[in-house]
């Protein structure tokens, strides 16, 4: 073969090669998930989207609870270069809608009719005015106690059906030599514990109005001097060392029966099932105690910024409907422990905890028993909820008294107001 | 011939202006221009991006009705004094001690030194396991048999800024023994020969003599070390993550919680202002006086 031949072959499958990837646009996600499950669910969602011919460009920013992903969005929209889409938690999303940095979703919502799939108190984080901007893939349980079947057994002790309950058993675990609650003194942690106390003692309406309304008489009122009596009274029931422990070396200690029991939301699941160990054989997963049955959600959320490029939008959209997809929901949260965001995708597939989950989400949505956690940003916005952290944090480590600290509340709120 | 004099007389005044002429736009840019662009959004509504309207020192009335940002600046004047005092201090000590020409000095200045090579993100890690009762410290004196020593300072509210401090100790007095070792070397004998000839004691002669020499070190050591004492913010996030119940906050978590979780960028400007005045209102008369006396002295 002469010279000039071979060139010009070169050429042409450089030129073959290279239409090819024309063909494919790249849509760019930020997020946070960098652990194994989360990587693993991902997956679903981009192989769905390659199958619907769009590349998924990966940008993990993990790290400080979302902030450094924050931190590299607010630098990337600064410089005019936001990244096609990108996950939001809570009022995240909500904060750049309002800027009018996001691409509205109206046309796929209307077509698709998804708001009727949804429970109807996950909209308020979709939509800002008349317009959506966000798809949801999951929903993650807050209010959950993980407990260690064996120890619980050992101790004679079964779910607590009260917070006093709960407490009083925590004095038969310590009988045995075991820590009664695995926990941490990471703000976030208490606010956990404290925001099912909260609802749990005072009943899903008390808690809207203190705390997603922000309600002055409500957040200083007695109810709220009652949950912080009781928060205190866990004080005695974690062991000495848990300084700045990790919410999952928290859950390795139930796992491995050093410890009795966690109150945390169900991304603990993968902690025990990554253990081999089985729901309710192994490990129970039980709400938090109460009278009033409640729902403390969380979810994942991904909105499109305004890009003026026709590929990258019709790459967003394509986003939005793999979201949405029943299929795409289900076989991602099978990865990742939460439940379907689409309130009619079928449950068999998955294990009891979920199915406990996606049952007690139906009844919540039907007694209007479902709020959004403070902790992870979906029940007030961000600057109110790091006065609760602060205030309950500070509470739970100190003598402060349950009446100073509900004070407290009041003053940082109407301070951040 | 005059000519061409003139002209390299008139390059020679010009180089050096010509040549720092570049740095000296980047740093105008790049910290001038920066501080005053954080001083326009502290008096601006600002919440989850820069907002350029005016709404007087609102922000600044927040930042103060904080809790959390009175901790702040209680444990930065905690910090810094008992930081500066210690590492000054023990370093100078350790300086002295290596200065009297003692075996192994090689390798005991490298064995000071070396935390210095640690990041802060180690430093905090390692002693936030050192620290804790049920891992470090504590647990290897109950587990040898002294049952009831307690040392939980890291879990108490009111000692945990105490817990920075040794870390931020055991981290930098190297560094200070390092500068004032070499100031040490830079003393003539001679001196110290003179004092004793008349009869000085040594202890005399360090507290009248020798210290009061190390005048520049002390400059340098306090100047850097100051810097390291406000941009702390390394070590507090991974020792304690201002905690507990945000007992260790410092001014530099503050601003980064303030400005990206929880969108409140106008207050985390505000609060930047303030540290930028704290640290004009110690540092400047302090670098006045001490280098105007030189240009006085010499």
């Amino acid at each position: 073969m002469n010279r000039p031949k071979n060139i010009l072959l070169a050429t042409a499958l450089a030129l073959t090669f290279a239409g090819q990837a024309m063909a494919q646009t790249t849509i760019e996600g930020l997020h946070v998930w960098t652990s194994a499950s989360e990587v693993g669910a991902l997956k679903v969602l981009t192989d769905k989207l390659a199958t619907m011919g769009f590349v998924w460009q990966d940008s993990a920013v993990g790290g400080a609870n979302g902030a450094n992903a924050q931190q590299a969005l607010r630098t990337r929209v600064a410089a005019g270069n936001p990244p096609a889409v990108m996950q939001f938690l809570g009022f995240e999303g909500l904060g750049w809608a309002k800027e009018g940095a996001l691409r509205s979703l109206n046309d796929l919502y209307n077509k698709n009719g998804w708001q009727a799939d949804l429970p109807p108190v996950m909209l308020q984080f979709l939509k800002q005015g008349d317009d959506f901007f966000a798809t949801p893939i999951n929903m993650h349980r807050q209010n959950w106690v993980w407990a260690n079947k064996a120890v619980f057994d050992k101790a004679g002790i079964t779910p607590p059906k009260s917070w006093e309950e709960l407490i009083a058993d925590g004095d038969k675990l310590k009988a045995i030599g075991v820590t009664p609650i695995a926990m941490s003194d990471e703000g976030w942690q208490i606010e956990e514990l404290f925001e099912s106390i909260v609802t749990d003692v005072n009943g899903p309406d008390f808690y809207k109005k203190a705390i997603i309304d922000l309600d002055d008489e409500a957040l200083s009122g007695p109810e709220m001097v009652k949950a912080f009596d009781l928060l205190g009274k866990v004080r005695g029931l974690h062991d000495a060392g848990y300084t700045g422990r990790d919410w999952a070396a928290a859950s390795a200690m139930v796992a491995n029966g050093q410890a009795g029991m966690q109150i945390m939301g169900d991304w603990a699941k993968g902690e025990f099932l990554a253990k081999g160990m089985k729901p309710g054989i192994d490990f129970l997963c039980f709400p938090t105690p109460t009278a009033t049955p409640n729902y403390k959600f969380v979810f994942d959320t991904f909105g499109g910024f305004k890009i003026n490029n026709p590929k990258i939008n019709s790459g967003q959209d394509a986003v939005a409907e793999a979201m949405m997809d029943p299929e795409v929901e289900k076989n991602f949260n099978l990865i990742k422990g939460s439940i379907p965001a689409r309130t009619d995708v079928s449950m068999d597939a998955f294990d009891d905890c979920a199915k406990r989950s996606f049952a007690d989400r139906a009844e919540a949505i039907k007694n209007n028993a479902m709020w959004g956690s403070v902790t992870d940003g979906f029940a007030v916005e961000p600057r109110f909820s790091g006065v609760f952290l602060d205030v309950v944090g500070k509470f739970f480590v100190s003598d402060m008294t349950s009446q100073d600290a509900a004070k407290a509340l009041v003053d940082g709120i109407n301070n951040a107001r | 011939m005059k000519r061409s004099i003139r002209f390299s007389d008139r390059l020679a005044n010009w180089l050096p202006r010509l040549v720092l002429t570049p740095s000296l736009l980047v740093v105008l840019v790049a910290v001038y221009l920066f501080i005053a662009w954080t001083g326009w959004i502290s008096l601006s509504s600002s919440n989850i991006v820069p907002r350029y309207d005016f709404v007087g020192l609102e922000q600044y009335v927040r930042l103060w009705s904080t809790p959390r940002w009175h901790t702040a600046v209680a444990n930065l004047f905690i910090f810094s004094s008992l930081f500066l005092g210690l590492t000054t201090g023990l370093g100078l000590l350790m300086a002295i001690l290596l200065d009297q020409r003692i075996r192994a000095e090689g390798a005991l200045r490298a064995i000071f030194l070396y935390p210095m090579a640690l990041s802060f993100i180690v430093t905090g890690t390692a002693w936030k396991w050192i620290l804790n009762p049920a891992l470090g410290v504590q647990k290897v004196v109950n587990d040898a048999g002294w049952t009831s020593f307690v040392f939980d300072w890291i879990s108490q509210p009111r000692f945990a800024i105490y817990c920075v401090v040794i870390a931020a100790v055991w981290q930098s007095t190297g560094f200070a023994m390092a500068i004032f070792l070499a100031g040490l070397r830079g003393i003539d004998n001679s001196v110290i020969k003179a004092a004793q000839i008349e009869g000085a004691g040594l202890p005399l002669i360090y507290r009248t003599i020798i210290v009061p020499m190390l005048r520049p070190a002390f400059l340098s050591v306090i100047v850097l070390l100051s810097y390291v004492a406000i941009k702390s913010f390394d070590l507090i996030l991974a020792l304690t993550n201002t905690g507990p119940g945000s007992a260790t906050e410092m001014p530099s978590t503050f601003m980064y919680a303030a400005t990206f979780r929880r969108d409140q960028m106008g207050v985390g400007a505000a609060s930047a202002m303030m540290m930028l005045m704290t640290v004009a209102a110690i540092i400047v008369p302090y670098l006045y006086s001490e280098l105007k006396e030189t240009r006085d002295g010499c």
